[in-house]
């Protein structure tokens, strides 16, 4: 990369089943105006607007980006949407930095929603198409037989889920925008709710949300002088591979591996577990905990599920390294937001400034998102150094 | 070319998708539909003191959120206008009518609705026209059931 560019300003909505009191226009606003209040700014200080969400037949409202304008301040800016599923919210702040790292700009907007009760995400995922079968399937449905496969290879034993499920919402509960607020849940209650897709139970999925998250990247001079300490780009990384190609290794997908090495070769990572402090990962099913932990090299393959079940990744338990201190996208997901959500909280842990939830002394910390069948990923690291 | 027409064919077939929604208006556009419902036009103050119909959540200009509500007259003058002479379907009329922009009293911003007019000579820039509200009122831009000439 060429400049350095920081994560400046965060802003986040409370996380919640239905924001009826607002419309589309009126939840993105409130995520950029924290974030422009969190960095100190006004709407003209800003150079550009990045936008991103999940696929707009999810709300049937064909490039919101265009209703969007004057809610986030483009007029006259330069404004671009960014489309890669459930990964978007992680591929819009990628493209957001770099928009600064490369000069183009030296500060830059980037939000990213869902709002889960105006849209129809559940159905829209899998559309019916002539010539085949209609999938009907969902995310949970998708990735079920993906996580059987997981647990034959790996023989991990049948609670890992359940106690991500359990440490998730166990963070999420010292998160107070978090939308699941569950201090009390247990593992036998996790264990007892309705099995959706096998091995799927409905505790171990994650909820629907309405939200919005935000960012403001500066370039490196600006960073310098804003009211709270930046967290610094250290690297940003994506990859994609195709969805339907039957070859490819689901479970454990080469995309994932691939951009996990080039983030971690930007950032002078040799070992994700020692060097990291913190990860924010997107775990929408909670068995994708284990598997990410081998696919983001934290674990050896198959030995994902020892550091969950060992605790390494529980805040509570005082892991060495926590897995989404934030709850996750286990205790909210809006669904576009979902990755900007991980890459924020990543960036908000290395400011020290994280609440409740904050990881003692975390320095540097990964922020992760995938989409699509497992095929686009997105990544960056964030440190309170510059390198 | 091909050497048969079963080598040469290629598939396509039409197919039909829809989905359920909702939509949340929030608090400026609903207040907008609502006061429809109760016959009043409402619009908002830009932060250039122009008053908009229909109201804007954000100012056009400076983005600044817009709060201030004013009440503006359901009449008000024709600023432009189309004459449609042979009305289709699902045009509001089945009879020949205007589209217009109209600028209500007290607004400083047309809106676009129709007008109702006899004859395309009887419309004209500067024209005065008043609501003709729907005999039901729902909370829809469909309360205003056109405009008439006074």
């Amino acid at each position: 990369m060429a400049n350095l560019a920081a994560v400046v300003g965060i802003g986040q909505t409370k996380y919640t089943t239905k924001r009826e009191d607002v419309s589309i226009a009126g939840l993105v606003r409130e995520a950029a105006q924290n974030a422009l209040q969190d960095a100190g700014l006004h709407w003209d200080e800003i150079d550009a607007v990045i936008l991103g969400k999940a696929p707009d037949m999810f709300e049937g409202v064909i490039m919101p980006e265009t209703y969007l304008t004057d809610a986030l301040g483009c007029n006259g800016k330069p404004m671009l949407r960014v489309h890669t599923a459930g990964s978007v919210g992680g591929s819009t702040a990628i493209v957001a930095a770099s928009h600064v790292q490369s000069g183009t700009f030296k500060r830059v907007l980037t939000v990213s929603f869902e709002k889960q009760s105006e849209s129809n995400a559940m159905w829209a995922l899998s559309s019916p198409q002539p010539f085949s079968t209609h999938l009907n399937a969902g995310a949970g449905g998708y990735f079920a037989p993906i996580i059987r496969e997981y647990m034959r290879r790996s023989e991990a034993p049948y609670n890992v889920g359940i106690k991500v499920a359990v440490k998730d919402r166990l963070h999420g509960a010292r998160n107070p925008l978090a939308h699941l607020q569950r201090p009390d849940i247990t593992m036998k209650e996790v264990e007892d709710s309705f099995m959706l897709w096998d091995p799927i139970r409905f505790l171990e999925s994650c909820p629907s949300s309405d939200g919005a998250c935000a960012m403001v990247i500066a370039c490196e001079e600006l960073a310098e002088q804003g009211p709270k300490p930046p967290a610094w780009i250290r690297g940003v990384a994506m990859r994609s591979e195709p969805t339907m190609y039957a070859g490819r290794d689901e479970v454990n997908p080469q995309a994932g591996r691939d951009c996990a090495a080039d983030v971690y070769r930007q950032a002078g990572i040799t070992d994700p577990r020692r060097d990291l402090d913190c990860a924010e990962v997107y775990v929408p099913f909670s068995w994708y905990e284990p598997m990410w932990l081998e696919n983001l090299g934290f674990a050896p393959e198959g030995e994902g599920w020892k550091l969950t079940l060992e605790g390494a990744t529980s805040l509570d338990e005082d892991g060495d390294i926590p897995w989404n201190p934030s709850g996750g996208v286990l205790s909210s997901n809006p669904i576009g937001a979902s990755g900007m959500i991980r890459f924020a909280e990543a960036a908000r842990q290395v400011r020290g400034d994280a609440g409740d939830h904050q990881v003692k002394g975390a320095r540097l910390a990964l922020g992760h998102a995938y989409g699509g069948g497992a095929q686009f990923f997105a990544m960056w690291v964030v440190g309170a150094n510059k390198e | 070319m091909p050497e048969s027409d079963s080598e040469s064919e290629i598939l396509n077939q039409a197919f039909e998708l829809g989905y359920t929604y909702t939509r949340s208006t929030g608090p400026v556009v609903g207040r907008f539909l609502t006061g429809l419902r109760e016959r009043q036009v409402v619009g908002n103050r830009g932060s250039d003191g122009r008053v908009i119909v229909p109201p804007m959540e954000y100012d056009p200009g400076t983005a600044e959120a817009l709060s201030e509500f004013v009440d503006v007259s359901e009449e008000g003058e024709v600023v432009s206008w189309a004459w449609v002479k042979h009305p289709r379907e699902a045009h509001p009329s089945d009879q020949p009518f205007a589209w217009a922009m109209i600028r209500l009293d007290g607004a400083d911003v047309p809106m676009v609705h129709w007008v109702q007019a006899n004859r395309e000579a009887d419309i004209n820039t500067g024209s005065r026209v008043r609501v003709r509200w729907a005999e039901e009122t729902t909370g829809s831009i469909n309360d205003i059931a056109g405009f008439e000439l006074v």
